[in-house]
């Protein structure tokens, strides 16, 4: 008789609606199939920044989940927490994580070992309703590729009242990393925080108020509609009210399916300004961890959830149903040779888009501490810049202050 | 007047179960909450460092904490002198005794019935900047209201919404005060030819101040406390920190950054201007209310 050990295992998760109900099914699943007798129990527990909060609050006492749902922004602050056990140590060489789509897993490595299991890899990219550009005179086959011409295919939209607007974005803090990331500009120091603990961002340098400037021009000029910090934007997008919206490739799925029989929907790269040189876009959206202060058998048994989750079918099936990466090589190749790309132009654009970039240190994406405090940070200075229409030169000069100090306070108990 | 119990344990034993609550809910997170203000700790909370008074330091020194108190300033403002008004006014319209106000009454308490959440998703919806149905209908009028997209208005809209929010309850309480106020004194203004207008100013409006007086005490807390699940839905803060109340700040900085120290410290400020707050109140407007005899 071996002995009797629990396995049971929690799984915190911020995927709510349709993104949740996969996540339940795929535990459902592996609690019917696995030989093990693991019951995974998956729980929603609010959005991303709570998540992290809650995880950490539950690891101080002393009862954290096994598995949690972490994104991007909470990537450094997960491997200074001291609270996770990184992934590679549990791996006894039975996942291959070179069969990674690169760009993601060099996201999540640190000096080359992959420290979280890749699940919902994302980046940002331009959906755009082709019969408003049909209406407004513009070739729906030909989106704008640079700001200028976002501004002009908005400025036509506008004064032809095809729509109200011209573009918006989702999570506009990080889609203003996504632009230091195409245009290959580091966003901070210690190449990005990934040599070694960044302790200055460079948010206020010349590309930077760039950036903003040209935002806040669309916007005096009605081109860019706001639409608020997270996901806001994509109702009055599908309601046809403006014609572009920046936003995560993860809204592919819910966006196409609502759009279906209204409009068509067209995707394309991140528009650029000339004159740079050729980065990456940075993938975004979220990892699972395994947290410390459970029991070695139960660690055992997030693992092998993270195995199914990382399985083929599994990766298609999230593919699929969300818009979000399938974070291995062999579910491309599948997807490619089932005809899905072809058959769906629009979820090879995100994936193009990661796959055509160059690999530096500015286009891998940023890391630093208490970066959900940073971002939010960012977020308010765009709003000051876009919607109060103050200088982008003095808002991000505040902003970079505030952000320095938050690294210094972060370094001082962080170490 | 005084009852004695014969029993010197029972009243203790009466007494406990309210008095565990309050050390449980109350002086013990309290009492940790000044504590941490004195110390930054870092994301685990394994690591603590102490730094004295710098949390306040900090916090008085920085624009963004003196804007939010400026903002929950004028939230609290808006919410309490139009809040109330509004309600005397309703309150005073559905006392007449008219067919079918049984309902109506009825039905005015059902916003506050509503969670600050779901409060918020309605008027979220109803004034989305592009799509929402009342926004049309205001853009129909000529006017353009847009939270999202002016600072002024998102004030102004959480506002409005925080106000609409807590209008039955003081409805509930003024209506409850017009019927119990002595209908002798109103007759006797009548024979004596005073209109409405008289009336109202003169009698009602004075022995109405005890509840005024409680509801003005509630709805300053209510202000100071409750905007945070309107504003979660709504603004997060924004545009820039124009809608960033006091406790949505400090949910920000305690939760989305963790930075445990630097919001007890701000927790403590809060609690000690509510405190303060109901104090000057309990001896300024103290004098003024009129209990009857």
């Amino acid at each position: 008789m071996t002995k009797r050990v629990l396995r049971f295992c929690l799984f915190w998760h911020a995927m709510s609606g349709s993104r949740g109900d996969v996540i339940k099914a795929f535990a459902e699943d592996f609690n019917k199939t696995n030989k093990h007798g693991i019951t995974v129990k998956p729980e929603f527990t609010g959005s991303y920044a709570e998540t992290v909060t809650k995880a950490l609050a539950a690891y101080k006492t002393g009862k954290p989940p096994h598995i949690v749902q972490v994104y991007e922004v909470g990537t450094q602050t997960m491997r200074d927490s001291k609270a996770i056990i990184p992934i590679h140590t549990l791996n006894r060489g039975d996942v291959d994580f070179g069969d990674v789509v690169q760009p993601i897993v060099k996201y999540y490595s640190v000096g080359g070992q992959v420290v979280c299991m890749p699940f919902n890899s994302s980046t940002a990219m331009l959906y755009y309703n082709k019969d408003i550009f049909k209406k407004a005179g513009l070739d729906p086959n030909k989106p704008p590729t640079t700001f200028d011409e976002v501004y002009d295919y908005g400025k036509k939209i506008v004064t032809s009242g095809s729509a109200k607007g011209g573009i918006s974005f989702g999570w506009p803090a990080w889609i203003f990393e996504q632009m230091y990331g195409t245009h290959n500009q580091l966003f901070a120091n210690q190449d990005n925080g990934r040599s070694g603990l960044a302790n200055e961002v460079y948010i206020n340098n010349a590309f930077g108020v760039k950036v903003l400037t040209e935002w806040q021009k669309w916007s005096k000029d009605k081109v860019l509609v706001y639409g608020g910090r997270e996901y806001d934007a994509n109702a009055p997008f599908l309601a046809g009210e403006f014609a572009m919206l920046v936003q995560s490739t993860s809204s592919l799925g819910g966006i196409q399916n609502s759009a279906k029989g209204k409009f068509e929907i067209g995707t394309t790269f991140l528009p650029r300004m000339p004159g740079y040189p050729t980065g990456n876009t940075v993938v975004g959206g979220g990892c699972l961890w395994v947290m410390k202060g459970r029991s070695d058998a139960e660690n055992l048994a997030a693992w092998e959830f993270l195995k199914h989750v990382n399985k083929l079918d599994n990766q298609i099936t999230w593919h699929k149903k969300t818009g979000y990466f399938p974070a291995t090589n062999v579910a491309v190749q599948s997807l490619m040779n089932e005809g899905w790309f072809a058959k769906e132009p629009n979820y090879l654009t995100a994936f193009m888009e990661i796959l055509v970039g160059v690999d530096t240190p500015a286009g891998r994406g940023v890391l630093l501490g208490n970066f959900v405090e940073i971002r939010d940070v960012v977020g308010a200075a765009i709003e000051e810049a876009v919607v109060n229409m103050k200088d982008p030169k003095t808002v991000l000069d505040a902003a970079q202050s505030k952000t320095n100090q938050v690294l210094k306070d972060y370094a001082e108990v962080n170490k | 007047m005084q009852t004695r119990f014969p029993n010197k344990i029972l009243p203790y034993l009466l007494l406990s179960p309210s008095v565990i609550v309050v050390l449980i809910f109350f002086v013990v997170p309290s009492a940790q909450s000044i504590y941490a203000s004195f110390f930054r700790s870092n994301i685990s909370g394994t690591r603590q460092i102490f730094v004295g008074l710098r949390n306040f330091e900090q916090l008085f020194t920085t624009s963004e904490y003196l804007n939010s108190l400026q903002v929950t300033l004028l939230f609290a403002l808006f919410v309490v002198v139009v809040g109330l008004s509004l309600s005397l006014f309703i309150a005073m319209v559905a006392n007449q005794r008219l067919r079918g106000f049984t309902i109506y009454r009825t039905l005015l308490i059902w916003p506050y019935a509503l969670s600050p959440n779901i409060a918020g998703t309605i008027w979220a919806l109803m004034l989305e900047p592009t799509i929402g149905m009342a926004t049309n209908a205001i853009n129909t009028l000529g006017l353009h209201f847009d939270w999202r997209g002016n600072a002024t208005h998102a004030l102004l809209f959480i506002a409005l919404a925080a106000t609409w929010k807590m209008l039955g309850y003081n409805i509930i309480f003024f209506l409850a005060g017009i019927q119990g106020l002595p209908t002798e004194i109103l007759e006797a203004g009548s024979v004596d030819g005073a209109n409405a207008w008289t009336k109202f100013w003169k009698i009602t409006f004075p022995l109405l101040s005890p509840t005024t007086f409680f509801l003005l005490i509630m709805n300053t807390l209510y202000a100071f406390f409750e905007g945070f699940g309107l504003i979660h839905v709504t603004t997060n803060g924004g545009p820039g920190y124009a809608t960033d109340l006091l406790v949505y700040k400090l949910y920000r900085d305690g939760f989305i950054a963790m930075n445990t120290g630097f919001a007890s410290a701000q927790s403590v400020v809060l609690l000690f201007i509510v405190a303060s707050l109901t104090l000057l109140q309990f001896r300024y407007a103290g004098r003024r209310v009129f209990y009857g005899a």
